[in-house]
């Protein structure tokens, strides 16, 4: 079995603009939705680039198609123009290489299996010839990763908001993927919980060297997290910026009362003003 | 999930021993009669005033027998009951046994195959308006007054609510939990097998515990509509003879029948799928 990476730091950001060096890549993505007859473009002219290795937020109002632009990225959604590769290829076909893991804002566990078995569920599915224990192996090395072995046995229901979606992460790292694609996956948390669950996201990163692309609406966990962040605007729904964070890692509970921090997150509530003020003259 | 989900399904688990913390054998026992006191209150009231009433107006007894002749009569024919209720329970069980493999199969086969599914959907809500009780004369037509057209009856009266059920079960499951199986390479019986089965089963129990209330009444009908022996039978034979007392027996004895079926489902529920919330 193949064990991980142990990175303490990530490697530093490469100035990828071209296909060549990003892990993650699209050229004028667009995204049509029809309804009863009327065409509606949600995505309109995306390009990002997003290299290996990188932390990578999607911000936006809600209705600014972030979570749409995560869809065609992971290769749930063909879009209706452009073009995205993901590690070199379609996303569709990143995606069955296992090259990409997906967490939701809900956990998406299956209640009636137990924590381990809820970890394991994917491997047994994708990896049939693979010895049971070999699974069992690897499960248990994720949630220990992830700080829940004393949770193996434990149910869904038996375990706190936190806990299921470190499972939930547990559960998409056990396929091994290069990608990481959370849509607000603690958006359903409370306060405290989500600056906890920030801060374990970024040691998971940093000792896993994934790629994370994730989407969220908070301006605060934008920032704490990411390395360079994609602001969306509505009307027509696009990037209207890209603004690196410049804070340094390891980021921890001291990095919010940085100025620099701050700055950047003033910055970015204008950014997302105006992106939004723009549907309003539109 | 929110959290506020998460307790009230430990609460209502009985699988979890944390509901029943810090309580002896004895305080359990005594918390559950607790709890059905009020229900056994309310009966012993309903049936006083019924012995007063009848005894104050000196009602005939074919007419509404006194809860006292009524006792009498459970006690005194209780061999004849006992092997009516026999009957009637042997038609209950295999009636609802083919009913709900019926209604699991139908709903699993809309479900996997949906083109098929769009040809049996119509049929069978086209089915449940048909008065199943006016199907009795002609099952008995064709099957004559044994064991087979009860269990036919029992399962054209039952297999509706669940299949029904069973099928938003298959239905509901999380789009995303699908969603995550199929970027595995997850085949579509894969899937059904994985995630929509077990998806259904608390859907499946409460269609279940419909089936098993309209099996009674199915085997009741079943036997009205002709019959040489069972509950059913008793009562209108009873009622021919002007034996009240008879009739009211056999229908406690039924209810208790019904009761017995009903609590096993939910026990098997509790067993198998304690990780379900109650629906």
């Amino acid at each position: 079995m193949r064990m991980l990476p142990e990175t303490t730091m990530p490697p530093p950001s490469p100035t990828a603009t071209g296909i060549d060096q990003a892990h993650i890549w699209a050229k004028g993505v667009s995204v049509d939705f029809s309804h009863a007859g009327q065409t509606n473009r949600v995505l309109h002219n995306i390009d990002m680039s997003i290299p290996k290795g990188g932390f990578v937020s999607l911000i936006g109002p809600s209705g600014c198609g972030k979570s749409t632009l995560l869809k065609v990225l992971a290769g749930l959604l063909q879009p209706a123009e452009g073009e995205v590769r993901v590690a070199g290829v379609s996303p569709a076909e990143a995606a069955r290489q296992r090259r990409i893991g997906l967490v939701f804002q809900e956990a998406t566990l299956m209640p009636w299996k137990n924590a381990i078995d809820n970890v394991k569920v994917l491997m047994e599915v994708a990896y049939k010839d693979k010895p049971k224990a070999e699974i069992a192996d690897r499960a248990t090395e994720m949630l220990r990763l992830v700080g829940l072995e004393k949770a193996a046995e434990k149910r869904p229901s038996q375990l706190s908001g936190g806990m299921r979606q470190r499972v939930a992460i547990a559960r998409a790292l056990a396929m091994d993927p290069e990608v990481l694609m959370m849509d607000e996956p603690f958006g359903a948390l409370d306060a405290i919980t989500r600056e906890e669950m920030s801060e374990f996201l970024l040691e998971i990163w940093q000792r896993t060297g994934k790629t994370i692309v994730f989407v969220t609406h908070s301006i605060d966990e934008a920032v704490f997290l990411s390395r360079e962040v994609h602001v969306m605007g509505t009307g027509p729904a696009r990037i209207v910026e890209t603004m690196p964070i410049t804070l340094p890692y390891p980021r921890v509970e001291e990095t919010y009362s940085l100025p620099g921090f701050a700055v950047a997150s003033g910055r970015l509530r204008r950014l997302l003003k105006d992106g939004h003020g723009s549907k309003a003259a539109s | 999930m929110s959290s506020a989900t998460v307790t009230t399904t430990n609460a209502a688990n009985p699988a979890n021993p944390s509901s029943a913390a810090g309580l002896t054998t004895a305080g359990r026992v005594r918390h559950a009669f607790n709890s059905i006191l009020p229900a056994i209150i309310l009966s012993i009231v309903v049936l006083v005033v019924w012995e007063a009433i009848s005894r104050i107006f000196k009602l005939p007894q074919f007419v509404l027998p006194a809860p006292s002749s009524i006792g009498k009569i459970l006690i005194t024919r209780q061999a004849s009951l006992s092997q009516a209720a026999w009957v009637t329970a042997e038609e209950i069980l295999y009636g609802f046994l083919l009913s709900a493999v019926v209604g699991m199969l139908i709903a699993v086969t809309i479900a996997r195959f949906e083109r098929m599914g769009r040809a049996v959907y119509p049929l069978m809500v086209l089915f449940q308006n048909v008065p199943k009780i006016a199907l009795a004369p002609l099952f008995i037509l064709w099957f004559g007054y044994d064991l087979a057209p009860k269990i036919l009856l029992i399962v054209v009266m039952a297999f509706f609510p669940v299949a029904l059920n069973m099928l938003v079960g298959l239905q509901s499951a999380d789009p995303n939990l699908v969603t995550l199986m199929r970027t595995v390479g997850a085949s579509r019986t894969e899937i059904l097998m994985r995630v929509q089965i077990p998806n259904s089963l608390p859907y499946l129990m409460s269609g279940i515990k419909i089936a098993i209330t309209l099996s009674v009444i199915g085997a009741i009908v079943g036997e009205f509509a002709g019959a040489s022996a069972g509950l059913g039978y008793m009562i209108q034979f009873a009622s021919t003879q002007m034996e009240t007392s008879l009739v009211f027996a056999a229908l406690i004895q039924i209810s208790l029948l019904g009761m017995f079926f009903y609590y096993a489902i939910e026990f098997i529920e509790w067993k198998y799928i304690s990780w379900a919330p109650k629906l």
